[in-house]
């Protein structure tokens, strides 16, 4: 498959800008904000690709993505955050083996 | 009991999420001139505020801020006059400094809700980055985004607080008992 760009300069500027920035800001705030900003980098990364990718990695990226809230946190409910980012780590593991095509190589 | 000041103090909410409407200039300056009357710790006025409308320098300085889920139509960036707390004495890491950026932001927040307007802080950002972005002078540090816009209606689910907060909860009379 031909590579497609999917960010153009602008937008990966502002995701490059967001994660630097986050790395400095993380070092005086709690500990919980680094998922929650990497989160974040993912829901941002996620918008701006969403029209330009294949149909797949759209459903994955406008699906499972958003089952987490914007502002949610561990310690409000540790065992249900690490779940809802246990099905959003299993969500992408499929659709990486589908996009990539190892359900396709024999075992 | 209630009245208007505690009912807008009671209705207040952070706005994260905003219209992309843009707000007046004389709305923007009601909230700054609420400011000037916020509490001040000796009446010494150690902080200053740098107004921002322009898309552009919005748009930049939400990319250096990675706590700022809202896209405003305006930002007031509250800063510490380092130099001139160092005049009085104060040390760089006074607590005054801190408490009166809170209560410049309280009061532009309900001073905001007041004219109808959304408002939510920030304080994850850069100050390195929102320098450079904004030219900022050596001597002043931007210690606050007050983000201003028109709530959009559906807004992000906030903060979950955790457990029950009310102000019996958080209020010790008098003495704590001996332990």
């Amino acid at each position: 498959m031909a590579a497609k760009m999917v960010l153009s300069e602008d937008e990966a500027l502002e995701l490059v800008a967001f994660l630097i920035t986050a790395a400095r800001t993380q070092v005086d705030e709690a500990a919980e904000y680094g998922s929650l900003r990497l989160l974040t980098a993912a829901g941002r990364l996620a918008e701006l690709i969403a029209e330009r990718v294949s149909p797949e990695t759209r459903t994955f990226v406008t699906g499972p993505l958003k089952q987490i809230p914007d502002l949610a946190v561990r310690t409000a409910d540790p065992a249900g955050y690490v779940e809802a980012l246990d099905a959003v780590c299993r969500a992408v593991a499929e659709h990486l083996v589908i996009h990539f095509g190892l359900d396709r190589k024999g075992s | 009991m209630t009245n208007p000041v505690l009912e807008a103090i009671r209705t207040r909410r952070m706005a994260r999420a905003l219209t992309g409407e843009p707000i007046a200039r004389s709305e923007l300056e009601e909230v700054l001139k609420a400011a000037r009357w916020a509490p001040s710790a000796g009446n010494r006025r150690l902080h200053r505020f740098i107004a921002v409308q322009d898309p552009l320098t919005l748009k930049l300085l939400r990319m250096v801020s990675p706590g700022m889920f809202q896209r405003p139509a305006a930002i007031v960036v509250i800063c510490i006059d380092r130099a001139r707390a160092e005049s009085f004495g104060m040390r760089p890491n006074a607590k005054g400094l801190f408490v009166d950026v809170g209560t410049a932001a309280q009061t532009m927040l309900l001073a905001a809700h007041s004219l109808g307007l959304g408002a939510g802080v920030v304080t994850s950002f850069s100050q390195a980055a929102a320098s450079a972005v904004l030219n900022v002078p050596e001597g002043l540090s931007p210690e606050m985004f007050i983000c201003l816009g028109h709530a959009a209606p559906t807004q992000p689910r906030g903060m979950p607080t955790r457990g029950p907060v009310t102000w019996q909860t958080l209020t010790q009379w008098e003495r704590f008992p001996r332990s």
